[in-house]
């Protein structure tokens, strides 16, 4: 194993820890602040992935916004009562959860190991084009904006179009004349 | 706790105040130039904006959740989301207009120097989409009225009810008192808020 599989398995570890801690602790609040390590953890395996974009966005809406907006949301409810740490587990769940988890863990040996030169997505001759093509054709040094932007322009405007609309509704059930 | 201190809309620290003033600038920057960046390395309109929100967010936090929504009162907000997406559709159409594609920035006669600043443009309203959405879901999550429709009476229980749920937090543990402290006396907050909201209704 190179050092940076070595690093990577230790951060999934965690994340898998943290998620669990989400999972099973009965306080909202802790569990809130697991599901933050979790996102944290998986922004750094993205940065270990080599994919510093997502890492940002994982970073910046994972483990930052949506915690904050988790906080607030909490705020307006009540704690359980009771001294116990850990959620009752239901087993039903469970067998779901391991059925789920249990079918996309069996495609992961088909998949083409990490920075394998022959995995389709580099032989593939649209990342050729991107790669050779986007900073003559756009000027733009980030291959991944010059796709986002220009390439798949009209995809991106579309999310934009998700987000206004999102918020919208969102702000339309809260019912705020004066939100800001 | 909160029934001695109605007025009160957050706890003051200087601690928090002071760091938070220190880093915001820092923040706000960060997120500009993720914004501004995005062509030459990691980032964008989607990261960048959630960035300069979470700088908003930061000062809401330290100097109080009222008075960050009293500063950003106005139609700032709502109109950077609707200007932000409006541009992006507008530098699309514009293209139309210049015999291209939609969103075909060569359209625009300026060469590869056009693509590069039609992309940064675009990236810049996607910030303003993003930060501005966030912003305002955290304003209205945070003093939203889901009270407000509910009578006075109503507030005033739910009141007792804050107080007693912090009479337990202070009987436990410390380890996480402080946090706990925080999302009640934000609940605390929010159900003083709803008052108002209904009040002014």
């Amino acid at each position: 194993m190179t050092a940076v599989s070595t690093t990577l398995a230790i951060v999934l570890t965690f994340s898998v820890l943290a998620a669990l801690a989400a999972i099973l602790l009965r306080d909202v609040l802790n569990a809130i602040i697991a599901f933050a390590a979790f996102s944290f953890g998986i922004a750094v395996a993205w940065i270990l992935l080599a994919a510093p974009d997502v890492a940002l966005t994982e970073a910046a809406v994972g483990a930052g916004i949506t915690t904050v907006l988790f906080l607030v949301t909490i705020a307006k409810t009540v704690r359980p009562s009771g001294e116990r740490l850990l959620e009752t587990v239901e087993w039903r769940s469970v067998a779901i959860v391991v059925l789920l988890v249990g079918s996309l863990l069996a495609t992961v040996r088909s998949l083409p190991a990490v920075g394998a030169a022959d995995a389709p997505v580099a032989t593939s001759r649209i990342t050729e084009y991107y790669l050779q093509n986007a900073y003559p054709e756009t000027g733009v040094e980030n291959v991944v904006t010059a796709v986002l932007a220009a390439y798949r322009g009209f995809d991106t405007l579309g999310e934009a179009t998700v987000v206004i609309a999102a918020g919208v509704a969102v702000l339309l059930v809260l019912r705020q004349e004066a939100y800001v | 706790m909160s029934q001695s201190n109605p007025d009160r809309t957050y706890v003051e620290s200087t601690i928090i105040m002071t760091t938070v003033r220190v880093v915001v600038p820092f923040v706000f920057t960060f997120g500009l130039f993720v914004m501004f960046h995005g062509a030459e390395s990691a980032g964008g309109g989607f990261q960048g904006g959630v960035l300069v929100a979470a700088a908003v967010l930061l000062l809401a936090f330290a100097f109080g959740i009222e008075s960050a929504r009293a500063w950003l009162e106005g139609p700032l907000v709502k109109t950077s989301i609707a200007v932000g997406g409006a541009t992006f559709a507008f530098v699309g159409l514009g293209a139309l207009l210049g015999g291209g594609a939609f969103l075909e920035y060569e359209a625009y006669g300026f060469g590869t120097y056009g693509v590069k600043y039609g992309i940064e443009l675009v990236e810049l309203a996607i910030g303003a989409v993003v930060s501005g959405v966030l912003i305002s879901l955290f304003f209205s999550l945070a003093s939203g009225d889901f009270q407000a429709s509910v009578p006075a009476d109503s507030n005033g229980g739910a009141n007792a009810e804050n107080g007693g749920v912090n009479a337990e937090n202070g009987a436990g543990s410390d380890a996480n008192g402080d946090g706990r402290d925080t999302a009640v006396s934000a609940t605390g907050t929010d159900t003083a808020v709803g008052a108002a909201g209904g009040d002014e209704a």
